[in-house]
């Protein structure tokens, strides 16, 4: 009995120990989850202060400079960083075609709407081969032209002007096809009108003929959301107070189509002299209409009452049937100095019939900078390039990061079961790892084993280029490449394009950019049929009899089908003679062609094109030179002798407003303003033959939906009482976009925390009552029997 | 996994005395407490990789600056050493890489490319993440100093102003602005867990610069320059 006792005490002794110690954990374990919980709910207060700012990312009516997709004048805005379009009044667009050359003159006219000075931005985007030489500026009564100059030199010249609070305007290439005009010194109310003149070379593919406009208006003056500005008390991080509380009053006014029609007419006559008879002639996306001159030219201008759609303008044109050139060469005299331009479309009949047979290899590149949407994209793309391949076809996968694999021991027939195995490898790699892209390229390009007789060796390179040793890749391609031509195709939203369009120029291939997911399908596709379809390769061009000419492009790329070669030339004499002949290779058959430079007929423009495309290739040989200095100073020489803005060369306008005689008033609201000779800004002010004057802007009447867009944009400006502050402002809008710099490091310990808590708690929890349970059940059972 | 033994297991046998429901429960609650480690564990994997990442930063950074070229920090990084920031005050140090890719960012602070060296005319901006390099962001204070060593060996000196916070997009940070400015930023606030768009910046100004040779090449506050309205209003693209 004794003993009995002693048990069930020291068990029931032991028993409520472990109660006890349960009993601890289960309150550390609640301890540790409330506060978490917390933590949790501290740092949730912060979201919606995040939800709000971020609605209000992109206010209506509020613009960036890399969203326009036609001619606009920007002012600073009084959101940091964002910029509103300055009420457009009419824009005039005269396009003359002669031969090859496109001679673009853009005349725009703006309104500044507000109450003070501003700094405004003319942004303009253009085709990416075009060569921008001219630009006229009317700031309310004073006229400025701009000059070329080396940059930093321009610059300076248009910061003391704007520092003295002269009017003047720079024009800088921002990108190859972004163009910016910083206009200094915009008084109240006043109008500013821009023209500028560029040049471009006609697109040609398979007999038909192009050009393009960009038109694309960015979406303006929609309603406007709610808008909030969060401002951030310091000490508390919380947003206490709108400053601008009257914000959402200013709703702006939405137009529709017609009326921005009416408010912002664009009148665009073409003047298309083909050089040979014309036939069909068409605008894709535009009401036109169409004018005979003669067999050969023709004169297009918009409908007038016609809604310009939302599209850039196209026109296209062939030439009557049977008589489409293959075959044309221009040239210009400038200076002494002969410049030629040629193009040759390849006979059809030179086409091989069948597809050639094709050894592909794709290098992908899996590196841990392609991590995120890059990698799924290239594993997209290449999936697709995979699967495209015909059985005749013989391919290989190599994947690097700073390691490489090589997939197949050498290349391999595009069977299905090859395919799939290929594909199912692509799909299973991840972005990890550094870049080593030599080892790689190496092994594309030398250890694949010799080319079968009449096969075309392609190296398909996927990668977002992010590099430092481009120029021992540039050299690895010129020096192993032999017969293979090298695709590049840039992955994610910023890859390296300078590396990969160069690239593809060295491996004579082309550069596809893939931006997004979405361009997958559209980019790929078109990149398939370069490959599957080249007509002919090693194009070059050879003067016989004449002094050898400064040739570009240089080296002449492969033709896909239907394109012509087009070539421009520098020649040293000022009536040269002599043949010029270019020679390449369709398939295995040997084509060559012979032109008389004597024969050439005359165009203008030819000097421009030729120094545009020599920059082009000035820039593409950058990697040979060893000091940048020297590429700059070439680019410049060319530029300046061209009058050329380029990378290195930017336009500076220069106050040339014709002096006001003495004794005349010095202002009069119905005194129209003297052009200077040679000007042509009639077209913008409405009123054709008035070339010469133009009427002073108070004097004219502004239609009432141009009043009304005119406040709203007013009341989005930033506009400065003086001139000195206006240019302040406008630098205040260039700004930095900061990276994410937030982990959720800490965020995945609290969870993990909170769920280790959260087990231990319910796991305690259940031990301490798990004997009374089962006593209770047990006890209910026995009822239940008695 | 102490604690979950002797929950498990309070005496020898315990398998065998639970019941059918209590094995499964058991099983769910061994689980969740494996997710729980493994989210601590990647928290705390992000934080030891950043610190230590560090270490053979410092290494590749000090064999840059003594002229050893380009060394990757190890052999599968994928960016280059940019700089040595320092806030002498707090004792914190930090090796800057180049282009602040989320991938740079994890091992160190990341100097933005489309911004001017640090010292050169402009705005540079560094980024960091504010729970591990730039933890001590916070702590600077006015007219602190902030030593900057750059790849090509110059020592430059910056006197830190006030902070502010603004949107990401709207940061109002002009790297074209006059003068030489440094500007610092992360996250904001500093001790939420979730990704956010508001942004901390503290901006610091050029006060000396000591060459490679170690004599005072210029002298360059902003007041010399600021005269004249000189920097370019909008060129960021």
């Amino acid at each position: 009995m004794f003993l009995d006792d002693l048990l069930t005490e020291r068990a029931q002794r032991r028993r409520a120990s472990h109660r006890m110690g349960l009993v601890l954990v289960a309150l550390l374990a609640c301890i540790v989850m409330v506060g978490g919980l917390a933590t949790k709910s501290r740092a949730e207060t912060a979201v919606p202060t995040v939800a709000e700012t971020t609605s209000v990312t992109e206010p209506a009516g509020y613009v960036r400079p890399n969203d326009m997709g036609t001619g606009a004048l920007l002012f600073p805005s009084r959101e940091p960083g964002y910029f509103v379009e300055a009420p457009r009044l009419s824009t005039d667009v005269a396009i003359d075609v002669s031969g090859p050359v496109i001679r673009t003159r853009v005349t725009q006219r703006f309104l500044n709407p507000s109450k003070g000075w501003v700094e405004g931005t003319y942004v303009f985007p253009l085709p990416e081969d075009s060569a921008v030489d001219t630009l006229k500026m009317q700031i309310g009564e004073r006229f400025i032209a701009g000059e070329i100059k080396p940059r930093e030199e321009a610059r300076q010249v248009y910061e003391q002007a704007k520092a003295e609070g002269k009017k003047a305007a720079l024009l800088e290439q921002q990108r190859p096809n972004i163009f910016t005009n910083q206009v200094a010194n915009i008084g109240p109310g006043e109008t500013i009108v821009v023209q500028i003149e560029y040049q471009s070379a006609t697109k040609q593919s398979d007999g038909l003929y192009s050009l393009r406009f960009p038109m694309v208006v960015a979406p303006r003056y929609n309603p406007a959301p709610v808008v909030q500005t969060v401002d951030i008390d310091r000490a508390s991080g919380y947003a206490v107070s709108d400053p601008v509380p009257d914000r959402d009053k200013i709703t702006p006014p939405v137009l529709d189509p017609k009326t921005n029609a009416k408010v912002n007419p664009v009148t665009l006559t073409v003047t298309l002299g083909a050089g040979f008879p014309l036939g069909e002639v068409k605008s894709a996306f535009h009401e036109v209409n169409v004018e005979t001159v003669d067999p050969a030219t023709r004169r297009i201008t918009l409908k007038a009452e016609s809604v310009p759609a939302d599209k850039d303008f196209e026109l296209t044109w062939r030439a009557e049937a049977g008589k489409s050139p293959y075959a044309g060469l221009f040239r210009e005299t400038v200076d002494g100095k002969t410049y030629l331009m040629a193009f040759v479309t390849p006979p059809v009949g030179t086409e091989s019939p069948v597809k050639p047979k094709r050894e592909i290899v794709f290098v992908i590149d899996n590196s841990g900078s392609m991590s995120g949407p890059s990698i799924e994209q290239a594993r997209d793309s290449l999936a697709l390039a995979i699967s495209r391949l015909s059985p005749e076809d013989r391919f290989n996968v190599i994947r690097f990061d700073d390691t490489m694999t090589v997939h197949f021991p050498q290349l391999v027939a595009a069977t299905p079961d090859n395919r799939e195995n290929a594909i199912a490898f692509v799909r299973s790699l991840t972005a990890e790892g550094g870049t080593e892209m030599l080892p790689a390229l190496q092994a594309a390009l030398r250890t694949q084993g010799p080319v079968a007789a009449g096969a075309l060796r392609q190296v398909v390179f996927l990668t977002d280029g992010a590099i430092g040793n481009e120029e021992q890749l540039f050299t690895e391609i010129s020096a192993h490449r032999g017969d293979a031509r090298v695709f590049t195709v840039g992955i994610g939203s910023a890859p390296n394009t300078y590396f990969m369009t160069k690239a593809a120029e060295v491996g004579r291939g082309t550069f596809t950019l893939i931006g997004s997911e979405s361009q997958v399908a559209e980019r790929m596709g078109a990149l398939f049929q370069k490959l599957e379809q080249p007509a002919m390769t090693d194009i070059a061009a050879t003067f016989d009899g004449a002094a050898a000419g400064d040739i570009t492009p240089n080296p002449m790329p492969d033709l896909y089908r239907g394109e012509p070669v087009t070539l421009t030339a520098e020649l040293a004499s000022a009536a040269p003679t002599g043949k010029l002949q270019i020679t390449g290779r369709a398939g295995d058959q040997p084509w060559r062609v012979e032109m008389d430079i004597a024969k050439a007929s005359d165009g203008s423009g030819i000097a421009k094109l030729w120094a545009r495309r020599k920059i082009d290739d000035l820039e593409a040989s950058a990697y040979a030179l060893p000091d940048p200095a020297v590429l700059d100073k070439k680019i410049e020489t060319v530029a300046l002798a061209h009058h050329l803005v380029s990378r290195v060369t930017s336009l500076v306008a220069v106050d040339i407003t014709p002096s006001r005689p003495a004794g005349a008033p010095i202002t009069s609201t119905d005194v129209p303003l003297n052009l200077p000779a040679g000007w042509d800004f009639g077209k913008v002010y409405g009123e054709p033959g008035s070339t010469g004057t133009v009427p002073m802007q108070k004097a004219m009447a502004l239609p009432a939906p141009v009043i009304e867009m005119a406040e709203a944009v007013a009341s989005k400006m930033q506009a400065a009482p003086t001139a000195r502050a206006a240019s302040l402002l406008a630098e205040q809008s260039a700004e930095v976009a900061l990276p994410q710099t937030a982990t959720l490091a800490d965020r995945h310990i609290l969870m993990g925390l909170m769920l280790i808590a959260f087990a231990i708690m319910v796991g305690a929890g259940y031990a301490f009552l798990r004997d009374d349970l089962a006593r209770y059940i047990g006890a209910n059972r026995t009822g239940g029997r008695a | 996994m102490s604690l979950d033994n002797r929950l498990q297991e309070p005496r020898p046998g315990l398998l065998s005395r639970l019941s059918a429901g209590e094995t499964v429960l058991g099983a769910l609650l061994l689980l969740i407490i494996l997710v729980g480690l493994m989210l601590v564990g990647k928290g705390a994997y992000m934080k030891v990789k950043a610190e230590l990442s560090q270490v053979l930063l410092e290494r590749a950074f000090d064999a840059r600056l003594a002229g050893d070229g380009h060394v990757r920090p190890w052999p599968w990084a994928d960016f280059d050493t940019e700089a040595r920031i320092s806030a002498p005050r707090l004792g914190q140090s930090a090796i800057v890489l180049k282009g602040a890719s989320g991938e740079a960012l994890a091992f160190g602070p990341a100097w933005l490319v489309n911004t001017p060296q640090p010292g050169d005319p402009g705005t540079a901006v560094i980024a960091a993440h504010r729970d591990t390099h730039f933890r001590w962001l916070k702590d600077v204070r006015p007219g602190d100093l902030l030593e900057v060593t750059r790849a090509d060996g110059a020592k430059l000196t910056f006197r830190a102003g006030e902070g502010r916070v603004a949107p990401w997009d709207r940061s109002g940070i002009n790297a074209q602005a006059i003068g030489r400015h440094l500007v610092l930023a992360t996250c904001f606030p500093f001790d939420a867990t979730e990704h956010g768009p508001l942004r901390y910046i503290l901006s610091a100004e050029l006060i000396g610069d000591t060459g490679p040779d170690g004599t005072i090449a210029r002298l360059s506050g902003s007041d010399g320059l600021t005269t004249l309205a000189a920097a370019a209003a909008v060129k960021s693209f």
